[in-house]
């Protein structure tokens, strides 16, 4: 029996050990505030859906060792696109349509500059997410869009169905369907082999561009989608959406578990730390902590569970 | 002067709780060439990481020139005196020679800053002790050169430390016969200044050349020191592989050239290559001699997709392909085992089975889900039929022998359903088990009707095992041989 405990992985596991540890911690700390109440809890989902849903397409990114900066851009774009094109036509369908055209529209720009030019994704992303929020603001006229559609409103952003949020159906989705892309699929499998070897996933016979092309793709769609649902959630569109996002979402993807070399990667792993990063958003409020001291915290602690999670990869 | 520059004695060391060495000695006598051997997975690189500084020994004792020695990193090894050139290279692409060989002394200095005209100056004089100051300049970029070069700055940067004992890890795995003849010169100059040498190889012939005694380790337990001449390369072959003496004799009927080509080319020319012709035949295994820079690893990789063509046509089955990708020659039935199989032919954390499929995992889905049963059934038919030493499918490929990966990254090519298998290197730093059943298998491909482009350093091996050989000289291709050849006269033909 001992032989087994030891046998189990613990650094690979150490996420989990962080998420019971917070949670047990705020638990105790902040029982009498409300903390476990179901309530909470939902909110808690519903205030980390969009955070967990873009953790999932950054998984795919750092999976095939590249990274986007732009998507809390993007968010922001396809948001006011959506908005917009919701009060031009009155459309859902068309609406979304919109918005996550502009994501993919945005995923191959940035694809094809590093998989065909071989920019660094790391500086194409950076330059991008300023046109993009250039675009965005100017688009919107730096004015929030309304949203009044109340159909639209119910399923991409407030709407609960029974005691269940909306926001957590999504992320759900999300978080199942990316999780099996990555692991089962012959794509996920190549998007893994080209983070861990791209020149022997090349000699393999994988399409390493195409590879790359498609994880920028998929989290530019995603980002879009989180868009629409900000825009759901808060009823209306704003150019300032996203824009505190990107380094919580790469955060939560690291604290699950991918590596930022490249070749490992758990969707599910990240939407854990999603949660652990809206768990500890939301204890902090509860603790009654100044903004200025959230901030403090929440990058302590993004700096410790990240150097834990990490110490494994070395040797 | 003492005797043994270095006597370690009772050596151990397990690492997660498997024993690696077990109870070893391991004595080099001052000035002297001597010769550490056995299959990949006996403990060679263990037992000189530990000598390097790398590892910690569990228990045992180390004297240098009979004092007792306690370092346990690599800079307390050299500066015990000791230094090692790595099989891998560890330069910097960017840098220049000179700035290369003094990358952790920079002894040179003006004042605060490195003076690099003074580093050049001895950088030659370091060149000029191993020979090749007319090669190469102390300026030249790293990255511009061939590696057999590099392989040779790696050496000069090892004596810049002015050390004891040089550990020399496969030194002569990527030169040229002519580069080894400089090295061999090279280490006789060092042996006559009272340098010794631990020469680590699997070329076991160099051994008879070149060193003066040899410690065989198997399984983590030193076999037998000798002189060597007290020995001869049956006997150490023997040893080796545990009691099978055999040269082998590849017996195969030679295939007939006749009927349409499997594999025919026509005037193939890239930036490496020029006006290449070659034909295949079914069931044929024709090899490629070469030198380094030859352009044979170049050929295999224009086959396959990598280079692009500038002109020439590829037919396969009388059929003319276009090869622009290496997908689109594994959808030809091309398929090539590449010649660094860390770098090229495997993704190191990805499991065993990981690797095997990563070629076809496109064909092995259930809808849209990969098919887990049908992956288990086809890698473990490979890992039985290549006898892969692996604790299961799961592991990790990064953990298994330097023979054992090689055979993963065969396993991956046959795996694909080719019928054509193009081979760079294919034993290179493999143990001669594994390269028997390696060759074996090349053998029954082979033998049902495919076509096999065999490519390697190792003459003895294209001489004894293909039908017939190509010599390549600088890109072109300079003479084809259909009748059986020796070792010898290989290695002239192709200089």
């Amino acid at each position: 029996m001992t032989n087994k405990i030891r046998e189990i992985k613990w650094r690979e596991h150490v996420i989990y050990f962080i998420f019971t540890g917070i949670i047990l911690l705020f638990s105790i700390l902040l029982f009498d505030k409300g903390f476990l109440t179901g309530s909470n809890l939902m909110n808690i989902a519903r205030q980390t859906a969009m955070i967990s849903i873009m953790a999932v397409g950054m998984t795919f990114v750092l999976a095939a060792e590249e990274i986007d900066l732009s998507f809390g851009a993007v968010v922001a774009l396809a948001s006011i696109i959506t908005a917009q094109v919701l009060r031009a036509t009155g459309s859902i369908i068309l609406a979304v349509i919109a918005g996550l055209v502009i994501g993919a529209v945005i995923g191959v720009i940035n694809g094809l500059f590093v998989a065909k030019v071989g920019i660094p994704s790391f500086l194409v992303t950076l330059g991008m997410s300023g046109i993009i929020l250039g675009i965005a603001r100017w688009v919107s006229h730096l004015q929030s869009i309304p949203i009044n559609n109340d159909v639209f409103t119910f399923i991409f952003g407030s709407g609960d169905i029974g005691s269940i949020s909306v926001l957590f159906l999504w992320m759900l989705l999300a978080g199942v369907i990316g999780h099996i892309v990555l692991k089962k699929t012959p794509f996920g499998r190549k998007v893994l082999a080209t983070g861990g070897n791209k020149i022997s996933a090349l000699y393999s016979g994988v399409k390493v561009s195409r590879m790359k092309l498609s994880v920028m793709v998929i989290n530019s769609v995603l980002a879009a989608f989180a868009g629409i649902l900000y825009a759901g959630r808060l009823h209306g569109a704003r150019y300032t959406l996203g824009g505190n996002e990107v380094m919580i979402v790469i955060a939560a993807v690291i604290i699950g578990g991918t590596s930022m070399f490249g070749g490992k990667g758990s969707v599910i792993g990240s939407v854990i730390g999603a949660l652990i990063m809206g768990i500890l958003n939301n204890g902090l409020i509860l603790l009654g902590l100044s903004v200025d001291q959230q901030m403090i915290f929440r990058g302590l602690i993004i700096i410790i569970a990240v150097s834990l999670t990490m110490r494994e990869k070395r040797g | 002067m003492s005797e043994y520059s270095i006597n370690a004695s009772g050596i151990n060391i397990s690492f997660d709780g498997v024993q690696i060495l077990n109870d070893v000695d391991f004595k080099v006598k001052t000035g002297e060439v001597h010769a550490l051997v056995g299959t990949n997975g006996a403990g060679k690189s263990t037992l000189v990481k530990i000598i390097n500084g790398v590892y910690k020994k569990d228990s045992g004792r180390i004297s240098l020139f009979d004092k007792s020695s306690d370092y346990d990193t690599p800079e307390g090894a050299l500066q015990a005196g000791i230094a090692m050139v790595f099989q891998d290279l560890s330069l910097i692409p960017s840098l220049t020679v000179a700035q290369n060989i003094f990358l952790q002394t920079h002894p040179y200095r003006k004042g605060l800053l490195i003076d690099d005209k003074k580093g050049n100056e001895k950088a030659i004089e370091l060149l000029a002790l191993i020979g090749v100051d007319t090669e190469i300049s102390p300026s030249d970029r790293v990255e511009d050169l061939s590696v057999g070069k590099q392989q040779i700055i790696e050496i000069a940067k090892a004596l810049s430390h002015n050390p004891k004992v040089l550990i020399l890890d496969e030194p002569t795995a990527s030169l040229s016969s002519v580069e080894i003849e400089c090295l061999f010169d090279v280490i006789m100059t060092l042996k006559r200044k009272g340098i010794s040498i631990i020469y680590i190889t699997h070329y076991l012939q160099d051994i008879f050349k070149i060193c003066d005694s040899l410690t065989l380790l198997r399984d983590g337990e030193v076999v037998f020191r000798e002189e060597t001449t007290e020995i001869d390369l049956k006997f150490l072959v023997d040893a080796m592989a545990g009691g099978e003496s055999e040269t082998i004799s590849w017996n195969r009927n030679k295939a007939k050239r006749k009927g349409t080509p499997i594999l025919e080319i026509k005037n193939l020319t890239t930036n490496k290559i020029n006006n290449i012709d070659l034909k295949i035949y079914p069931g044929e295994i024709v090899g490629i001699a070469g030198l380094l820079g030859s352009g044979r690893s170049e050929l295999l990789q224009a086959l396959f997709g990598i280079d692009k063509l500038k002109n020439g046509e590829i037919l396969v089955e009388g059929k003319s392909v276009i090869v622009s990708s290496s997908s689109k020659a594994i959808d030809e039935g091309i398929t090539l085992v590449p010649g660094n199989r860390r770098e090229q032919g495997l993704v190191l954390d990805f499991a065993v089975q990981d690797n095997i499929v990563l070629s076809i995992i496109n064909r092995l889905k259930k809808f849209v889900i990969v098919d887990k049963v049908k992956i288990r059934n086809i890698v473990n038919h490979y890992i039985k039929s290549l006898n892969v030493k692996t604790q299961g499918p799961d592991q990790k490929v990064r953990f298994l022998s330097g023979g054992n990966q090689q055979k993963i990254v065969v396993a991956k090519c046959l795996a694909s359903d080719s019928k054509i298998l193009l081979l760079d290197d294919p034993t290179f730093g493999v143990d001669i088990h594994a390269k028997h059943e390696i060759m074996k298998i090349i053998i029954d491909y082979a033998s049902k009707g495919n076509g096999v482009l065999f490519v390697s350093s190792e003459f003895n091996e294209i001489a004894g095992f293909c039908d017939s050989i190509y010599i390549m000289k600088k890109g072109s291709i300079t003479e084809f041989l259909s009748d059986s050849v020796s070792e010898d006269e290989l290695l002239y033909k192709v200089q």
